[in-house]
């Protein structure tokens, strides 16, 4: 036959095969549908379903003050939480639900509390909590913390705002039972008043016109998106999600050409004019486009749907192409051992399953003990998750990419050697 | 068409093929005749270059061995298993089998039409193959085999699991490519069926060419003579002659006969006489 004719036949097979897989509906759940659903589980267990990094608070206005409205603002355009306003049953039934982290009910008498100055009942915010995020309560706790603070230093740096908070202090106190404590307060009060009543020293401008004074002052700074952390938990778990993927095609695969065995089709195909090599030369063909299509697919919903992004396009492609050759390679050499469809399903699993455990496939990488991590590098999962990661959120560099990519290819060839070999041989 | 020359296959310590000549002629249908595990279908394999034998040679038209691809073109298969891709309509299955063997474009257009037609499936080539009646199955594996047209074909037990209808059409199909001018080589255990439709039949068991010949010449030199079987006054009589008449004539001239029969030889006798058992033993 031709170099054309050649091609032509392995594109037939190819294509054949492929046709086959669209029509085999457990064939795709195993390729597409299960890494999705493994991906999108975990990612929602570890990272949950809202916006991504913040805690979904409900807020209850009872007290209806301007000093209750400037801290629902305050909380408005805080970062690191998603604030909705809500009546008290409703924001309730949200945390019930599960919708919101926490309530925060403003009860009657904030306002009241937040204008008195160290004396008196202090101003109290309560916390309704879904006792099953206890951490998502706590850094909503500090973070309302922060903007209740934050309401008191403008106060106290405002000079208008000061001195009618010192003289109504001051004129509670007249009311008050005598002692040391009053005299104390008193005089402490008087000089705070003769403190805000003088003249701003850093404008001579207008009274609140000052900058606040802040005893801390703490700014954000966003990194570039090369940092080595992962931006989110669907970060890890699409890489995670797109192995399993890539494992079932493979699988898949190596099964395909058993039945093909045990059918009678193998024997069809190789009474035709072609060459052994070509029957598995197609076969890896369509496995190596179906394991390209589901990563295409895989990384396509984590980028549209829950933000995963690469760091760099081409070093992304390198990795799923190194990936697709590694499991093509892995595909030949069970479909060749494999003489039944029990034995090759069987023998691929037993394989494949502690090899996807102590590789990262169940686990994320960063999460195992360092042995773990050491008794990883045997298994190719380790290598393909390694290498997606680091084109997606660890930042990695073509240098640092090669090693991972280098592994799999060298995994893959070996592969294609060894059930070509193998193949001759039957 | 198809030669093999003191051809020798063994697996392990069973040996298959022993020693096997066979020249298989242009045009005709020869039968493979033989029961389960006699080596017919090694012998098939052999044939179609899906083995190599140990010992001996298999030639095909003249060009060399099946194992070399472009020899191959020559050949058509189809397995005693049902070769075909089950999740594929009829029309794909004959398209696919078409490309790998080479045709392409308005050909294998041609060719697959004419497959679906030789099969009586044009009606239903777009449904999947698997929910074809067996009957249908098997008229779609013997076209798979024919899609390319080639020059000999090679049927391995086409009609196993079949209804008498479907056999039938198969066997007229089977006909109807001798009369096209195709070599058929066609292995079964049916003996009614090489009796039907191969112009030669080779017996086989253990792996040996027991005898090669028409259906008429192995019965003639292997059956032994017709046997005249008569009931004369009330009692059962059986006498071998090649003289049915005459032995009426007599048994009538010693008694009243009340019924008579001429039991001609078959190739069960014929394979019983060569081997001591029956073909389906």
């Amino acid at each position: 036959m031709s170099a054309r004719t050649d091609t032509g036949a392995v594109v037939a097979l190819a294509r054949k095969d492929l046709q086959l897989l669209l029509r085999n509906r457990g064939a795709l759940f195993f390729a597409i549908a299960w890494p999705v659903l493994v991906a999108v589980f975990f990612g929602s267990v570890f990272g949950g379903l809202g916006p991504r990094g913040q805690i979904p608070i409900a807020l209850v206005d009872e007290d209806g003050t301007p000093a209750s409205g400037k801290l629902v603002e305050r909380l408005r355009t805080t970062k690191g939480i998603e604030l909705s306003v809500a009546p008290l049953e409703e924001a309730e039934r949200l945390v019930r639900q599960g919708k919101r982290a926490v309530a925060v009910i403003v009860p009657r008498g904030y306002g009241e509390a937040s204008g008195r100055l160290f004396h008196g009942a202090p101003a109290r915010l309560t916390l309704a909590i879904d006792p099953s995020r206890t951490a998502e309560a706590a850094m909503a706790e500090g973070i309302l913390t922060g903007a209740a603070m934050q309401g008191v230093q403008e106060a106290l740096t405002d000079p208008v705002t000061s001195r009618a908070m010192v003289d109504r202090s001051l004129a509670d106190l007249e009311t008050a039972p005598p002692g040391a404590d009053r005299d104390a307060a008193t005089r402490f009060l008087g000089e705070l008043r003769t403190f805000v009543g003088r003249p701003s020293v850093t404008s001579g401008s207008a009274p609140g016109a000052s900058p606040a004074w802040q005893q801390v002052a703490i700014e954000r700074r966003a990194l570039a998106a090369t940092g080595e952390k992962p931006r989110n938990a669907f970060d890890v778990t699409f890489p995670q999600g797109i192995l399993w993927g890539v494992i079932g095609s493979a699988l898949g695969f190596a099964l395909s050409l058993v039945t093909e065995r045990t059918r009678g089709t193998l024997s069809r195909l190789q009474t035709a004019p072609i060459a052994r090599g070509h029957v598995l030369a197609g076969k890896a063909l369509a496995c190596f486009v179906t394991i390209l299509a589901v990563e295409g697919l895989l990384f396509a919903l984590g980028r549209l749907a829950f933000g995963v992004r690469p760091s760099s396009w081409g070093l992304l492609i390198a990795a799923g192409f190194s990936v697709a050759v590694c499991f093509v390679g892995i595909m030949m050499v069970v479909a060749v051992l494999g003489q039944t469809e029990q034995s090759a399903g069987g023998l691929g699993w037993a394989v494949m399953l502690p090899l996807t455990m102590v590789g990262g496939g169940m686990v994320p990488l960063f999460a195992m003990p360092a042995w773990m991590q050491v008794v990883g590098t045997v298994s190719p999962v380790h290598w393909g998750i390694l290498a997606l990661e680091g084109a997606i959120w660890r930042g990695f560099g073509p240098a640092e990419l090669a090693l991972p990519c280098g592994v799999l290819m060298a995994i893959g060839v070996l592969g294609l050697v060894a059930g070509a070999r193998l193949f001759a041989r039957e | 068409m198809l030669s093999l020359t003191h051809v020798h296959m063994r697996f392990g310590d069973v040996v298959a093929v022993d020693d096997l000549s066979l020249e298989v002629r242009a045009g005709e249908i020869l039968g493979l005749l033989g029961p389960n595990g006699a080596g017919k279908t090694t012998t098939v394999s052999l044939a179609v270059g899906l083995l190599a034998p140990d010992a001996g040679e298999v030639t095909l038209a003249n060009l060399g061995s099946p194992r070399l691809p472009g020899v191959r073109r020559r050949l058509g298969l189809a397995p005693q298993a049902l070769a075909l891709y089950e999740l594929l309509s009829p029309e794909e299955n004959l398209r696919f089998f078409g490309r790998i063997q080479g045709l392409s474009g308005r050909a294998l257009s041609v060719r697959v039409a004419w497959a679906l037609e030789f099969a009586s499936l044009t009606e239903r080539r777009r449904d999947p193959t698997r929910i074809l009646s067996g009957g249908m199955q098997r008229r779609l594996n013997l076209a798979a085999a024919l899609v390319h047209d080639p020059e000999l074909v090679i049927l391995d037990e086409p009609t196993v699991g079949v209804d008498p209808q479907s056999r039938n059409a198969i066997l007229d199909r089977i006909l109807e490519l001798r009369g096209r001018g195709r070599t058929v080589v066609y292995t079964t255990h049916y003996m009614e069926e090489a009796a039907r439709i191969c112009d030669r039949v080779a017996i086989i068991d253990h792996g040996r060419l027991l005898a090669l010949g028409t259906v008429e010449e192995l019965i003639g030199r292997y059956g032994g003579e017709p046997a005249l079987v008569a009931r004369v006054d009330g009692t059962e009589r059986r006498l071998n002659t090649r003289e049915p008449a005459a032995a009426l004539a007599r048994f009538a001239a010693e008694g009243r006969v009340d019924d008579f029969r001429v039991e001609r030889a078959d190739l069960e006798g014929v394979f019983l006489q060569l081997t001591g058992r029956r073909l389906r033993d």
